[in-house]
């Protein structure tokens, strides 16, 4: 697979001495959307953690852009364009809409063309554009999600990893979030997507892996994974 | 009232506490033994190279800024993530140490360093010229802290990492680099602080314990990890200072400013000049 973007192998992880991952492999292909779903407690936050580095994998490897990152710190993977939309936004609450962008494009990478770049976030989400000067605390659920995925895109990313775009969002909210999310997958933009609403993140989506446990399940396109009867009752709740 | 321009002082004693705690939520115990070693550098700067009293100011500052950052990587990077006993226990240490090398070099005996700058007097005040220069310094430095933390890139990434620093790292912000930065920055203050509180008042090697106390009660006034808050809360501390000078003697000061410490714990646990912060 020689556009593979991101590649995860044999990734093991966990928290002192609990062990989450067992073994986990998987891979985002270039200019595409990839698609991570799993039950409440499966590990995907943990494996976004384990790729991203703000945790350490116990083992495995790595590999971003045909590079072995395995050991490499966060802030030099975001440098690199592996950018994380982490669980629950983490947005700086302090700080304004503006400042949250302007620390998005921290990285050289990120201040280079940030005019541009900010005019194109703003066209994706104008809501933002209101409130550059408000305090991203004060923000509902799906605004503070936009300016999330906003603030990840300043940085320019090769791939944009969002965990759980539609968690505690109005349905409305996540209706204009996967919208965005169909605008930026169209515009070429390589995305590994972790969503609990496993119907919405098919519908987008052009691989999917099913985690269970902390080891993979199974992986096909979305189409195929939606005909299997174990993911429809455990995952689709047909 | 003299009171403002002593607290304003103190204020930026307290700002280098309230920085530490706000970024990195340590509370920094060799933040005395930094007030002290700001006293000493200016008078072994003056006495020692016959420096300008006031020239001393920002080598003071820049030193400060590399010994803390110097002492972050020593005594604090360990112990962050670990229990906040460490720091205190790791943080102690280090003042019981400078503490006890300051005390076998000079002693304990008073030293003041003679700065010779003519009074203001204005209706029935008369303010000295030292206390004036101190509280226009401190305004100064306060001042430069404001605009790095709110308008330079590096200084945003300071409050980015104090917000939430697991997401200031996935933007590509060097955490550990901007703690060490901002320990530095806290040091340099503290030592700031002392340098100016010498220029006003004789002190000695033990002066850090009673200065680092004062940078307690204005941060339980001003609210911890708000540099705003701090200079608020210092003049506070000044005001009452001043107060409290009229009816006893000074050695009751220290009492009444412990009494005010847990008073104001109690009543204000989050400061009573704390802005809202979200
Ligand atoms: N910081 C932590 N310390 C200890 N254990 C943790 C920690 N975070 C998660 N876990 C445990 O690791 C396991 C996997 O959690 P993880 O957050 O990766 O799941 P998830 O698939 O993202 O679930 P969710 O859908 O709830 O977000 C769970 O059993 C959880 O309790
Ligand atoms: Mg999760």
């Amino acid at each position: 697979m020689s556009d593979a973007l991101l590649e995860v192998e044999g990734l093991t992880a966990g928290y002192g001495e609990v062990q989450v991952l067992w073994g986990l492999s998987l891979t985002a292909l270039r200019g595409r959307l990839t698609t991570l779903v799993g039950a409440n407690g499966a590990g995907k936050t943990t494996t976004l953690r384990a790729v991203l580095g703000t945790i350490a994998p116990w083992s495995g490897r790595i590999m971003f852009q045909g590079e072995d990152v395995t050991r490499l710190p966060a802030h030099v993977k975001a440098t690199r364009g592996l950018v994380l939309v982490p669980e629950g936004r983490q947005l700086f609450s302090n700080m304004t809409v503006d400042e949250n962008l302007e620390m998005g494009a921290f990285a050289k990478r990120g201040a280079h063309g940030y005019s541009d770049r900010l005019e194109r976030v703003f066209t994706l989400f104008p809501r933002l554009k209101e409130r550059r000067r408000q305090k991203a605390g004060t923000f509902s659920g799906g605004e503070q999600q936009m300016l999330a995925i906003a603030r990840g895109l300043m940085t320019d990313p090769e791939i944009l990893i969002i965990d759980e775009l539609s968690w505690g969002l109005a349905p409305l909210s996540v209706y204009q979030l996967f919208g965005a999310l169909k605008t930026l997958k169209d515009a070429g933009l390589t995305v590994l997507l972790v969503e609990q609403n496993v119907h919405l993140a098919f519908a987008v989506s052009d691989y999917a892996y099913v985690i269970a446990e902390g080891r993979l399940f199974t992986q096909g396109p979305p189409s195929s994974l939606a005909a299997m009867p174990e993911i429809r009752r455990a995952y689709l709740g047909l | 009232m003299d009171g403002v321009l002593i607290g304003s002082v103190y204020g930026l004693a307290a700002m280098g506490l309230t920085l530490i705690w706000g970024v990195m939520n340590v509370v920094n115990l060799t933040h005395g033994a930094a007030i002290v070693a700001g006293m000493f550098a200016l008078y072994l700067l003056t006495s020692g190279i016959d420096m300008p009293p006031y020239a001393a100011l920002p080598l003071i500052l820049v030193g400060g800024f590399l010994i803390g950052v110097a002492l972050y990587w020593i005594a604090v990077h360990r112990m962050i993530g670990r229990p906040p006993l460490m720091i205190l226990l790791s943080t102690f240490s280090v003042n019981l140490v400078v503490i006890g090398l300051g005390t076998a070099v000079w002693g304990t005996g008073l030293f003041n360093v003679a700065v010779a700058l003519p009074g203001v007097t204005w209706r029935r005040y008369t303010f000295s010229g030292t206390h004036i220069l101190a509280a226009v310094l401190t305004a100064i430095i306060a001042g430069s802290l404001y605009l790095f933390l709110y308008h330079t890139r590096l200084g945003k990434a300071v409050r980015a990492v104090a917000n939430n620093r697991e997401a200031a790292e996935l933007v590509g912000i060097p955490t550990t680099r901007v703690l060490s930065l901002s320990f530095g920055l806290g040091v340099a203050l503290a030592g700031a602080a002392g340098m100016l509180i010498a220029t006003m008042f004789p002190f000695t090697v033990l002066s850090g314990d009673a200065y680092q106390l004062k940078s307690f009660v204005v941060t339980a006034l001003g609210g911890l990890g708000n540099p705003a808050g701090a200079l608020v809360g210092g003049v506070a501390l000044g005001l009452v200072e001043g107060f409290a000078a009229q009816f006893m003697p000074v050695s009751w000061t220290l009492v009444i400013e412990f009494v005010l410490f847990v008073v104001v714990l109690i009543i204000f646990p989050r400061g009573v000049f704390a802005f809202k912060r979200s």
